[in-house]
């Protein structure tokens, strides 16, 4: 059971509001607790005492549903995109993506392996980047002060860019994924 | 190396080169021809009772994959290696999968990795790693990743000059999508 609905394209009417929304979402920050490759392993000393990212308000959720934040760490592969995509789109806007390694920039150290994606961009709509292989948990924490100033700046809107551009994104997701099984929108 | 492995060796009654010996440790070639009856006589009478591996190297200089059977004794204190060449067109290797159950999950992934047939495994049709591969298995050698990575994933636009005030000059009204972002100060 799902609705084969696309969502609506995002409006501007609410601009007054959305600089007060913007503050109140730039501190307090929710991260889909999902790892897709190696950087995952740089967020568990980030999110624990150490690093303790939560005196930032960021902290981790264990569903999509209830965060707003996706972390792509590190290396994407094909059989790994399809499933990012359904986290991705299950999100509720305002959503943001935060990529971390050289990776998701340009392929790194994977720039020829015959399964990982080499620019991560043509695929998801990326707010923030972080270079690094890998980031440690100090860049990721750079990271996110860099997307928190996006949000009150109201310029972090890499989720309007992917519903405008929709169609534009989903041809380069089944360019690589051959079994195309998913619904028209992930809800 | 040990008296168990020497007999599994001396008792056999066909021709094997040994390609290393050490204390607990045995790596013989054989023809093909006699890999399942040296795999068979090494677990039923000497006691070599787990299959940790089964690998292959594609030679392709001497156009033969070389197959290599793991096998280790059930107190884990004597290892006992079989390597046999395959001719690598159409490669075809009898499946020891009623033997060992674990070889039907190895032999799946040669399957998928190299294209190696196993008639008589019942599910090496199945995806092991890759979703719906369609091209030559991707670790044959003579499957151009880099090739295949570009045509499918694409590059990014590489750096045409070092400075990097040069370069960020030139590149700050570019983007590499087609549809670029509003702003990108990342």
């Amino acid at each position: 059971m799902y609705c084969n609905k696309l969502p609506d394209k995002p409006d501007d009417r609410k601009k007054i509001w959305d600089k007060v929304d913007n503050m109140a979402r730039a501190n307090s920050l929710w991260v889909t607790a999902y790892g897709t490759g190696c950087g995952a392993i740089e967020l568990r000393p980030l999110h624990t005492s150490r690093f303790d990212m939560e005196r930032f308000g960021i902290a981790m959720r264990p569903t999509p549903r209830q965060a707003d934040v996706l972390i792509i760490s590190g290396y994407l592969a094909v059989k790994t995109l399809k499933r990012v995509i359904r986290v991705y789109e299950q999100i509720q806007d305002p959503k943001y993506i935060l990529a971390l390694g050289s990776c998701t920039i340009n392929g790194g150290m994977y720039y020829d392996s015959y399964n990982t994606l080499n620019i991560l961009d043509r695929y998801l709509p990326v707010d923030v980047y972080v270079n690094g292989c890998m980031p440690r948990p100090e860049a990721i924490i750079d990271g996110f002060s860099l997307l928190m100033s996006k949000i009150k700046a109201g310029k972090a809107d890499g989720w309007k860019h992917y519903m405008e551009n929709l169609e534009y994104y989903r041809e380069n997701q089944k360019k690589v994924i051959h079994n195309w099984d998913l619904p028209d929108y992930n809800w | 190396m040990d008296k168990n492995l020497q007999r599994i060796i001396s008792e056999s009654s066909f021709e094997s080169d040994t390609i290393r010996e050490d204390e607990g440790y045995l790596h013989v070639r054989v023809s093909r021809v006699h890999v399942l009856e040296l795999l068979l006589s090494a677990k039923q009478r000497f006691d070599m009772e787990t299959l940790q591996l089964i690998s292959v190297v594609d030679r392709i200089e001497d156009a033969v994959f070389q197959l290599t059977w793991i096998l280790e004794d059930s107190g884990g204190t004597s290892v006992f290696m079989i390597s046999a060449d395959y001719p690598r067109e159409n490669c075809t290797v009898p499946t020891i999968g009623d033997i060992w159950p674990t070889a039907i999950l190895f032999e799946r992934e040669l399957h998928e990795m190299y294209g190696i047939d196993f008639p008589g495994n019942p599910r090496q049709n199945e995806d092991f790693l890759l979703e719906d591969w369609r091209e030559l298995p991707p670790m044959r050698r003579d499957f151009d990743t880099l090739e295949y990575s570009l045509r499918t994933y694409g590059e990014r636009r590489k750096r045409t000059h070092t400075d990097p005030r040069e370069y960020i000059a030139d590149s700050i009204d570019e983007w590499d999508t087609p549809v670029p972002m509003k702003d990108f100060e990342r």
